[in-house]
């Protein structure tokens, strides 16, 4: 008789799990950066002319890995790195925008050029860049740390790289990034609500990513997909015909 | 191979049903084991034998005494917290919406103390290795957390520092003289009690970060009311649950947040959440209460493990049994259900006789099997 012992894991949890549709889950090197431009890949440029770079949220990639404290670790260690910004988008505190860096600098300078604001938006992103990973800076900090002057930050914040957070303090942000966010929420609750009204309030990922978008929904729709996957807007459930979306109820957004 | 049984709730084990209405709160003492204590949304008071004392696997946990709706006694409205006085079971106390603690004594089972509040009282804990003091923290509707000495029957000690309702104290397994209380102000506050200042320090979410908040949220443990503490088993952590769907894991000496990413921990608890950690598995699970199910996550991977479902309506508590590695669980349903990891039939090796033998063979527990009573009887 062999005496293999049970993990403590396994006896709660006995159904064994059915291999579930390939693209949701990886296991093993989670390798966040091919993630995240899988998913920069479904960010609508054109919708924007342009003038946005790649925007993904933080929560998409907990779609696509299951280890969510892993994910969370490796995105910080590209910010420190310097090659990933995360931007607060203000509409939700656990929603974290991310960008490469890279296409922020390109981004915001093809939006700045012919400016009179170019020069103290350069010399921003030059002390943002490689070595600063806040969200958000005071007073003090731009007065001492970054010496700015006053005139010079209210030239940011009218360029669109800071925006107010209150009295002497601002967020960090995305220029010209105000579409953006009304598109997103738009959408989300478009998608919530396909989800919602369909029979038993549930609906397989893949019916979902094949049904027409209403003009609602101006991003792709996996794009959504991920978002609300991510951010447990819904329920994922693997059956054997693939993943099951199921509205949760109690949703805010 | 022989299967595992896919049922998560032991079918072995029941507990009595008595109470009429919701079970709020569960203890099981610390000395043996054995007793279990229930407190319900009618003011009852139920304890119950869990040793098996049959020879056969199905057993019904029996409900030795009960402190009804007929005693004089009896709290008049819902009973929010019940534990067993942590160095014997002559003793427990409650705590309840009625604006009461009261201390009993289990052989009479009549108060022998009783402390009057200005407001519902949400929580109650005795400190489980205290030796050199017998304090019971009270966390109530007034934001000052109040201490009551079950030696003396003072209540002078005050901590004063939240700005909100008080809907969790806890005592640090470890040193006897931390408390942590959490409160609708989204803040945690971690004290010494032999302290006269202010707590030691508050539980930020962002570890410092003031940069990642709004400047409301500075300082706080969560984006909302912070309702459900629990210490792991060794002290060295503290997990918090707060109405911002979120549970967040803190290492209790610093204060500092450990990261861990549990995801959406659904929680639309008004009054405080009580969850518990399992002691002696390796890893270690949380489990919480969540909507008609209890979530089992892992304690440092943040990994949802499974969801146990059983009861018929919202779970409202749920304590780990560590000896025998089991999880009760009470809620609306008026039922405790008790999660017993169902041991995996031994491996066969020998693969011709498995496929004959696996569907007869008869599902016993080889602690329950009878070796020594001859087959003449």
């Amino acid at each position: 008789m062999s005496r293999k012992r049970a993990l403590i894991a396994d006896t709660f949890c006995l159904t064994k799990r059915r291999r579930c549709a390939a693209d949701s889950v990886t296991d093993g090197a989670a390798d966040i950066r091919s993630s995240l431009q899988y998913l920069m890949t479904m960010f609508s440029r054109k919708l924007f002319n342009d003038s946005l770079p790649p925007v993904v949220l933080k929560h998409q990639l907990y779609s696509l890995h299951n280890d969510k404290t892993s994910v969370d670790k490796q995105v910080n260690e590209l910010r420190e790195n310097g090659e990933l910004l995360m931007f607060q988008l203000g509409f939700d505190s656990e929603a974290f925008a991310l960008v490469f860096a890279e296409d922020y600098r390109t981004k915001v300078l093809q939006g700045e050029a012919g400016r009179e604001t170019l020069g103290t938006v350069e010399k921003f992103l030059a002390k943002l860049i490689p070595g600063c990973s806040d969200l958000s800076f005071n007073k003090e900090k731009m007065l001492k740390e970054f010496l700015f002057t006053d005139p010079e930050i209210t030239q940011l914040v009218k360029s669109g790289v800071l925006t107010v957070r209150d009295a002497g303090s601002w967020w960090l942000s995305i220029p010209n990034s105000g579409k953006f966010i009304k598109y997103f929420i738009k959408g989300r609750k478009a998608v919530l609500g396909v989800v919602k009204k369909s029979k038993y309030g549930e609906i397989l990922k893949t019916e979902l990513e094949g049904r027409r978008t209403t003009s609602q929904v101006k991003f792709q729709m996996k794009y959504h997909i991920h978002d609300i996957m991510g951010a447990e807007l819904v329920e994922c459930i693997q059956t054997t015909s693939g993943t099951l979306l199921r509205y949760v109820d109690g949703n805010v957004n | 191979k022989e299967q595992t049984r896919d049922n998560d709730l032991n079918h072995n084990r029941d507990v009595d049903r008595i109470h009429g209405n919701g079970i709020n709160t569960l203890d099981i003492e610390v000395i043996d084991g054995r007793y279990m204590l229930s407190g319900g949304s009618d003011g009852v008071i139920v304890i119950y034998d869990l040793e098996n004392n049959s020879k056969k696997p199905q057993y019904t946990c029996k409900a030795i005494c009960t402190v009804g709706r007929s005693s004089r006694h009896v709290h008049k409205f819902s009973v929010e917290t019940v534990q067993w006085y942590p160095h014997d079971t002559g003793m427990f106390v409650s705590s309840s919406f009625d604006k009461t603690l009261k201390v009993w004594d289990t052989e009479t089972l009549k108060p022998a103390e009783e402390f009057q509040f200005d407001g519902n009282v949400y929580c109650h804990h005795m400190c489980p290795i205290a030796r050199k003091h017998s304090l019971v923290a009270v966390g109530t509707k007034d934001p000052k957390v109040q201490l009551c000495d079950l030696k003396s029957g003072s209540r002078i000690h005050i901590l004063q520092g939240h700005r909100g309702e008080i809907l969790s104290v806890r005592w640090s397994p470890r040193y006897e003289h931390i408390l942590a209380t959490a409160s609708t102000d989204s803040r945690v506050r971690v004290w010494d009690v032999r302290r006269a200042s202010g707590s030691l320090f508050t539980l930020d979410q962002h570890n410092g970060d003031k940069s990642k908040a709004s400047s409301e949220a500075v300082n706080t443990a969560h984006n909302g009311r912070v309702n459900g503490l629990c210490f792991t088993a060794d002290g060295l952590h503290l997990l918090t649950t707060g109405t911002d769907d979120r549970m967040r894991l803190w290492n209790s000496a610093t204060g500092e947040n450990t990261l861990v990413n549990y995801g959406k921990v659904v929680n639309e608890s008004r009054k405080g959440l009580k969850f518990t950690v399992s002691r002696g598995c390796s890893p270690e699970f949380v489990f919480v209460p969540c909507g008609s199910s209890v979530a089992m996550y892992g304690l440092h991977s943040g990994q949802l493990i499974t969801m146990l479902r059983g009861h018929y309506n919202n779970v409202d508590c749920c304590e780990f049994h560590p000896d025998y590695q089991e999880l009760y669980s009470g809620g609306k349903d008026c039922n405790v259900l008790a999660w017993v990891p169902v041991l995996r039939q031994p491996d066969i090796e020998d693969d011709e006789t498995n496929s004959k033998r696996g569907g007869a063979q008869a599902a016993i527990n080889p602690a329950f099997e009878d070796a020594w009573s001859s087959d003449e009887d």
